[in-house]
């Protein structure tokens, strides 16, 4: 295996006496459809926000295809793209101005800008909604949006936070084979889910975060260990149930 | 149904009281603040005894009034949860009770009862002998319940609306002639008044139409009950009482739609336009043509615009309104001037906060110095486009209304390097005071968030000081320079201060961008932290 995608080495980050992100060691090779996932609070968004150079982490390193994302931020910036968790785009913009205007920020020609945004919006299913201001997008147009800015300079490295969160079946299934086509090309996604089923059948490649930590990483096969990767992702963190017996009056059809 | 709805917004009040300190500190500076319009409305219509316009003041009050429930409630839309039909929609509620019950939800709290008893001020400043206070004390009462039926009927209606995107941006429009009003009444007014500019009798007669008003109804009753026409004051109060059944009527048949029916009214119309403008300009362009449409399609963009021109007209108008003798007031425009280019830089001076979560795509792009300088002139172009023709125009017009059209240029020599200087200082200021802005419940324009207020004050500061300093040099050349013919005064005036501006500004965006290039993580975690 050549060097890594992606290089993560003893990250860390806290938030007052709150350790959000305990140093973490993960390396992605290229080519590599990855996921990170883990409970809500596990420290997901932080390492991604430190990974693509939006949160200055308290210690560690981040390599890029070996470009040192806090030596050389800007060199690292010009090969990654970034879908977080909370999209919130330019809501005044139309969804066709919006790519030109991510495109002419990378620095793009305009006129390849528009013709790159406009082969976007096309496969991703938002044509007819170009010309429509991002304020009035769905959830689901809001995240193909996103995507689409996040792909507009083709960048060599995918950083997506929750990506199919709150995104109907038609328009998660655009994003997943979207997504597939763009790692066989040789290039790398990292992205953090809560669905297990969607990243067992889309990543070769799993990581399992827990309280600030790495718990387990490797191939999907490997970290789900012949069960499923539900099954496999309980036993690591733990069930996290209460005690169930108290709702004993539930379903007895009586008020 | 009432007693629970009653309870529910009695619970929904208390809830806001435990959850922070700055709830409780809202809440109690709320009960307060209802407590002076309660006592301070009272006292104000008591002052009305005696006088010829007395009943014409009464009802620009009742019409005032009825305007605030009018509004208000848009305001509050998210507020209060008693007033969103799709929060009860979930529930097998009856309609009649239901509406009973939010009838009298709205008539709980302080303000309704501070509006009772500020309009109770009748009784003493209109009503005369027992008759004219017993129809006083009705026609409040029938005032309160329109005003209220009226407040439901129309959030109710506009409930879908309220909802989506175009009713929030509504909202936020209407902060226009609340903060016009605002400074009419707290500014322009007191001071036209004190320098006798605006006497109670410059009321007579202006509640020639608003008589005929529901309001007007109201206060005119009271004046007729007084003077011996018990008949015809109940006339009228039967007429308001028709009014506000009919106002129920239609806003029964509003809720009874409201419930089964989809609170998604948002409407998507298709934009023209073939892309950004400005493309052959690179990442300046970009980001000028990205501005520049924002300061086309944003309510809060256009607001702040507004406010800008009502912030400069006012400081002169108020002026204007109580001296009315010509060349009195030398130098008012200018002052005008100085604060609306001050409060340009004021009102663009946390632009990653006010820009929200979407900075981060820009950030990729922000990658060194020469990076943020074309980010920052960028959009220093987009703003001086706007700035430069509005307080032009604005200063032109204020000359003329003070018979001084000589000052005109002056003042617009003094708004030109003002909004140079403004823009450079709201760039250093978006650099080195970078805040998160948050939406507060109540409220559809965005503010400080919580914890950054002393950053707003310190945004004014920069911004109108920073101004009145930067300027004084203009304002010291058209003082010394009063004895050279205008022919060759005022062309070199007005070019050398658009060119010390445009210094001043490129000044501004290279410390700015020397700040923000160590600053670009800090200033990504503001974006995220804002609200967009």
């Amino acid at each position: 295996m050549g060097d890594p995608a992606i290089a993560v080495l003893g990250l860390r980050k806290s938030f007052g006496a709150k350790e959000a992100v305990a140093g973490i060691d993960l390396e992605i090779a290229a080519g590599s459809l990855a996921g990170l996932v883990g409970p809500n609070g596990a420290g997901k968004t932080t390492s991604l926000s430190m990974m693509t150079g939006l949160l200055r982490p308290d210690a560690g390193k981040v390599l890029i295809n070996g470009v040192d994302v806090w030596a050389d931020p800007p060199a690292a910036k010009a090969i990654i793209g970034v879908v977080p968790a909370d999209v919130r785009l330019f809501e005044r913009l139309s969804g066709a101005e919006l790519l030109e205007y991510a495109g002419r920020l990378r620095s793009m020609p305009a006129a390849e800008a528009r013709e790159r945004a406009a082969q976007l919006l096309d496969v991703l299913d938002l044509a007819e909604d170009a010309k429509r201001l991002v304020a009035d997008y769905s959830t689901g147009m809001r995240k193909k949006a996103a995507l689409g800015c996040a792909l507009i300079h083709n960048p060599s490295v995918l950083f997506l936070d929750e990506p199919l969160e709150g995104v109907d079946p038609v328009s998660a299934d655009v994003i997943r084979r979207l997504l597939t086509r763009y790692a066989h090309s040789g290039s790398t996604v990292l992205f953090s889910s809560h669905v297990m089923e969607l990243v067992e059948q889309v990543c070769d490649h799993v990581s399992i975060i827990d309280k600030g930590k790495i718990v387990a990483t490797g191939t999907t096969d490997e970290v789900r260990g012949g069960k499923t990767l539900q099954q496999a992702f309980i036993e690591m963190v733990g069930p996290r149930a209460g005690d169930e017996e108290v709702l004993s009056w539930l379903g007895s059809s009586s008020s | 149904m009432a007693r629970i709805l009653v309870q529910l917004k009695l619970r929904l009040i208390a809830n806001a009281l435990r959850s922070s300190t700055a709830a409780q500190t809202s809440f109690i500076f709320s009960i307060l603040f209802a407590f002076v319009v309660g006592v301070g409305g009272f006292y104000f219509l008591s002052l009305f005894r005696g006088l010829s316009a007395s009943v014409d003041l009464t009802t620009v009050i009742f019409c005032a009034f009825a305007l605030g429930w009018l509004v208000a409630p848009i305001f509050a839309f998210g507020l209060d949860g008693t007033l969103d039909p799709a929060t009860l929609a979930l529930y097998p509620l009856r309609t009649r009770p239901l509406a009973v019950g939010l009838l009298a939800a709205s008539a709980a709290g302080a303000w309704p009862a501070a509006n009772v008893l500020a309009l109770l001020g009748t009784t003493v400043g209109l009503a005369h002998g027992p008759l004219g206070v017993l129809f006083a004390v009705i026609a409040v009462v029938l005032q309160v319940l329109f005003c209220i039926t009226l407040a439901r009927l129309v959030t109710t209606s506009m409930a879908g609306l309220l909802h989506s995107r175009r009713g929030k941006d509504l909202a936020v429009f209407l902060f226009i002639p609340i903060f016009a009003l605002i400074e009419l009444l707290g500014q322009v007014i007191p001071n036209a008044a004190a320098h006798g500019g605006i006497t109670a009798a410059s009321f007579a007669g202006v509640d020639a139409w608003m008589r005929w008003l529901p309001p007007g109804l109201a206060a005119h009753a009271i004046q007729d009950a007084s003077d011996g026409h018990p008949g015809t004051a109940l006339a009228r109060l039967a007429l308001l009482a028709v009014v506000i059944i009919v106002l129920g009527w239609l806003w029964v048949r509003a809720l009874n739609r409201a419930l089964v029916t989809a609170d998604t009214a948002t409407g998507s119309s298709r934009l023209h336009g073939a892309g950004l403008p400005l493309a052959r300009y690179g990442l300046r362009g970009a980001v000028a043509a990205r501005f520049w449409i924002y300061q086309r399609r944003d309510p809060t963009s256009l607001v702040y615009w507004a406010m800008t021109a009502v912030i400069t007209a006012v400081v002169s108008a108020s002026t204007l309104l109580g001296d009315t003798g010509p060349h009195r007031h030398p130098g008012v425009v200018i002052g005008s001037a100085v604060v609306g280019a001050g409060f340009v830089g004021y009102f663009h001076a946390n632009s990653i906060g006010l820009t929200g979560p979407s900075f981060v795509t820009e950030a990729a792009a922000l990658t060194d110095r020469r990076s943020f300088r074309a980010y920052f002139s960028g959009q220093n172009i987009a703003f001086y486009v706007i700035a430069a023709p509005l307080l032009t125009a604005i200063c032109i017009g204020l000359a003329f209304g003070v018979k001084d059209p000589a000052e005109a240029v002056s003042a617009v020599a003094v708004a030109l390097a003002g909004v140079g200087a403004a823009l450079g200082m709201s760039n250093i200021l978006s650099a080195g005071l970078a805040y998160p802005m948050a939406k507060r419940t109540g409220s559809p324009m965005r503010q400080a968030a919580q914890g950054y207020g002393s950053y707003t004050f310190g945004g004014i500061l920069g911004s109108v000081g920073g101004v009145a300093v930067l300027v004084t040099p203009v304002i010291l050349a058209v003082a010394f320079t009063g004895s050279v013919p205008t022919a060759v005064l005022d062309p070199l005036l007005i070019v050398c201060s658009i060119a010390y501006g445009i210094a001043l500004t490129f000044a501004g965006v290279r410390i700015a961008a020397a700040i923000a290039q160590n600053r670009l993580p800090e200033l990504c975690q503001v974006a995220i932290q804002s609200t967009a």
